[in-house]
């Protein structure tokens, strides 16, 4: 849009559109976050916390029983665990890395937004254990929806604020934060759960979510003695698949994959799929960012739709825009229908759990199955586990727990 | 932009401040929206502020957003707010500021609707989640186009930005009461005074102040701290609400308010309480 500059730009996409008065409170986050990130004392307490407090690093598991169902044994699966952080998703490692930041500018405060509740609890994990006071800004449709993770926030000390505009889902928690900070930039700190919103913050949680592709390049390699032939990770904002992806970018043998939320399918707009060519996909900008966005035809935001609450937004990273139109990175879709015959998958073949999000990615290795080529290395980010989401399957069965 | 400097020179020589009401374009519905529009003109409005719908408008409160969302629900798009302002421009000359979002433009393409918009009536666009620093392709528009520029300043805006934004603006500076979004307030804020104590020392182009002027009282105290204008808005968008609610014509309780918030910025109403 702007070619006056370039700050905080992937390609053309990203960039601060963002009111004035939130604008200081956006130069005081990146001025400070370069400050963070040459700061040993802080960083070294970071890598303790991720060791001794998040669990990591996560390990890189070979899903042979999968392997085997899927290819007989032609081609090898890993699966990197993300699903065992604490707090069962990668989302507690950028709540920690923020929460961090936050401490390290002085303020006392941390706001959040949380659709299905995974980064609402993540944050409010961090703040407990940092001591900080927090706010998590939560649509009261999804706050009907995922009750049991807004017992665990007030549990972990946390306020949540019930947002009652617009759609009252994802979308509308981010406003209402985003408005909160416009009042509150003083004490506190909007600690975003994705690689979304104005500069700084899709180069902040991206660094923070890196770790992911880097324990993730040495133990491919230690376990394939190469690199693998594909990397897959599910996209709803984007942080999981951009953590995973960026330790691979410049590898240019190495395929990138990420699996949007086909919900209903793409005729209609029951869907959450921003990257494949559709009435509604179009670039614009939401949230801060330059981007592609799901609209209607005059342009208002469109509602979304998907299984998995952690996919159903109308917005996308801006470095998922950018490394989709450079065409580094490759984008589809998979349906509720598909990542549910996933989950159930993954739950028998492997034993594991899989959150709804992550069985997206799952979803794509098994369509994508009979086309692997023999000997081919393929990873998933398993970003997640499932425990969260036994109730929508259920539902989405139609059977009762 | 020729409008603006008219009025601002002739509401300065009558010895007022520009009386600046806001409302959604399209609420409550398409035509009910001019007939507000009109109300307002009635009532003393020198300049009008007109909100584009957006569904996701992080700059405003919740009065706003209803508005808004009341506005989209009526179906309202371009093509109706292209039709709306010339429906408006057929019975004033007032200048018309345009707040829109930067989602709203982009879908349209910015020289599409910068012609569309100039064509209609509209004098000068501000977008509120575009900074001056990602404004550049849009302003090549606006200015091809003959649309004027308004950014927005606050209290938080450091002295060497708020000169750079006074050079970009050509119409009037929006200054914000205090940080946040739009709402109705019940005090207004202290920081404003020292805010336009700031910028009248690097500029002379006419100052409106917006968000959370609720009361003639505080018109009056914004005029008396310096403002060349000021800009109500929650707290008329919340009559309409009000009107729309129980189904009837807010114009006669707008035209009202209008009348009372316009007496508030005469100087000769603050110093002698006329």
């Amino acid at each position: 849009m702007s070619t006056k500059t370039k700050k905080g730009r992937f390609g053309r996409f990203g960039g601060m559109f963002a009111p004035e008065t939130l604008m200081p409170a956006l130069w005081e986050a990146e001025e400070a976050y370069e400050r963070f990130r040459g700061d040993a004392h802080w960083q070294t307490e970071y890598q303790r916390l991720l060791e001794t407090y998040n669990g990591r690093p996560t390990s890189l598991y070979e899903a042979v029983n999968l392997g085997m169902r899927l290819t007989g044994g032609r081609a090898r699966i890993f699966l990197k665990r993300e699903d065992l952080n604490h707090t069962g998703a990668h989302k507690i490692t950028n709540a920690l890395g923020q929460a961090l930041l936050a401490r390290f500018m002085g303020k006392e405060r941390l706001i959040a937004e949380t659709g299905a509740g995974q980064h609402g609890v993540a944050t409010a994990t961090a703040a407990a254990l940092l001591g900080m006071s927090c706010d998590i800004f939560m649509g009261t449709v999804d706050m009907e929806r995922q009750k049991p993770n807004v017992f665990r926030m007030n549990l972990l000390g946390a306020n949540v604020v019930p947002v009652d505009s617009g759609g009252k889902t994802l979308k509308d928690a981010v406003n209402e934060a985003l408005r909160d900070w416009t009042k509150t930039v003083k004490n506190t700190h909007y600690a975003f759960g994705s690689v979304l919103g104005p500069h700084p913050f899709p180069f902040i949680v991206r660094d923070f979510q890196s770790i992911i592709g880097k324990e993730c390049r040495a133990q491919i390699k230690k376990a394939a003695g190469r690199l693998p032939d594909e990397v897959v990770a599910c996209v709803g904002g984007g942080s999981n698949a951009i953590g995973i992806f960026s330790a691979f970018i410049k590898d240019k043998n190495v395929k990138l994959t990420g699996v949007e939320a086909g919900g209903k399918g793409l005729r209609g707009n029951k869907h959450a799929v921003r990257l494949t060519p559709s009435p509604y996909a179009k670039p614009g900008v939401l949230h801060g960012s330059y981007s592609y966005v799901l609209q209607d035809k005059s342009g208002q935001i469109a509602d979304t739709h998907s299984v998995s609450a952690g996919l159903d937004y109308s917005g996308i990273g801006p470095e998922h825009a950018h490394l989709f139109e450079s065409g580094r990175a490759a984008y589809t879709y998979a349906t509720d229908t598909e990542a549910v015959a996933a989950f159930k998958m993954l739950c028998e073949a492997e034993g594991i759990i899989p959150a709804l999000e992550s069985s997206h990615a799952v979803a794509y290795v098994i369509k994508q199955a009979p086309k692997l080529a023999d000997g081919s290395i393929i990873v998933v980010n398993l970003s997640g586990r499932g425990d969260k989401d036994i109730d929508s399957v259920a539902k989405f069965l139609g059977e009762s727990i | 932009m020729n409008r603006y400097k008219n009025v601002f020179d002739n509401v300065k020589k009558r010895g007022e401040a520009a009386f600046i009401p806001f409302a959604v374009a399209g609420d409550p519905g398409p035509d009910a929206f001019v007939d507000v529009v009109a109300a307002y003109v009635k009532g003393g409005a020198d300049v009008l502020e007109i909100g584009y719908p957006f569904s996701d408008p992080i700059a405003d409160g919740p009065v706003n957003q209803r508005a808004a969302q009341r506005a989209i629900k009526a179906g309202f798009d371009h093509s109706a707010f292209f039709s709306a302002i010339k429906k408006i421009r057929a019975f004033t000359d007032i200048p018309i500021g345009l707040l829109a979002y930067a989602n709203t433009i982009s879908h349209l393409g910015n020289d599409d609707f910068c012609k569309k918009a100039a064509k209609a009536g509209v004098d000068s666009l501000l977008v509120a989640d575009m900074p001056p620093e990602e404004s550049g392709e849009l302003m090549k528009s606006m200015r091809k186009h003959g649309l004027g520029r308004v950014f927005i300043v606050s209290e938080f805006t450091p002295d060497e930005r708020m000169r750079d934004i006074c050079r970009n603006v050509d119409s009037f500076v929006y200054v914000v009461s205090r940080p946040g979004i739009t709402g109705i307030d019940t005090t207004l804020s202290a920081s404003v005074k020292t805010t336009l104590a700031r910028l009248k020392k690097v500029t002379d182009k006419p100052l409106a102040v917006g968000f959370g002027i609720s009361t003639p009282e505080h018109v009056s105290e914004v005029v008396k701290a310096g403002a060349d204008g000021v800009i109500v808005g929650s707290a008329l968008v919340n009559e309409i609400e009000k009107a729309a609610v129980r189904g009837v014509d807010p114009a006669a309780v707008l035209r009202k308010k209008a009348r009372s918030l316009k007496a508030a910025t005469s100087f000769a109403q603050i110093h002698f309480g006329l």
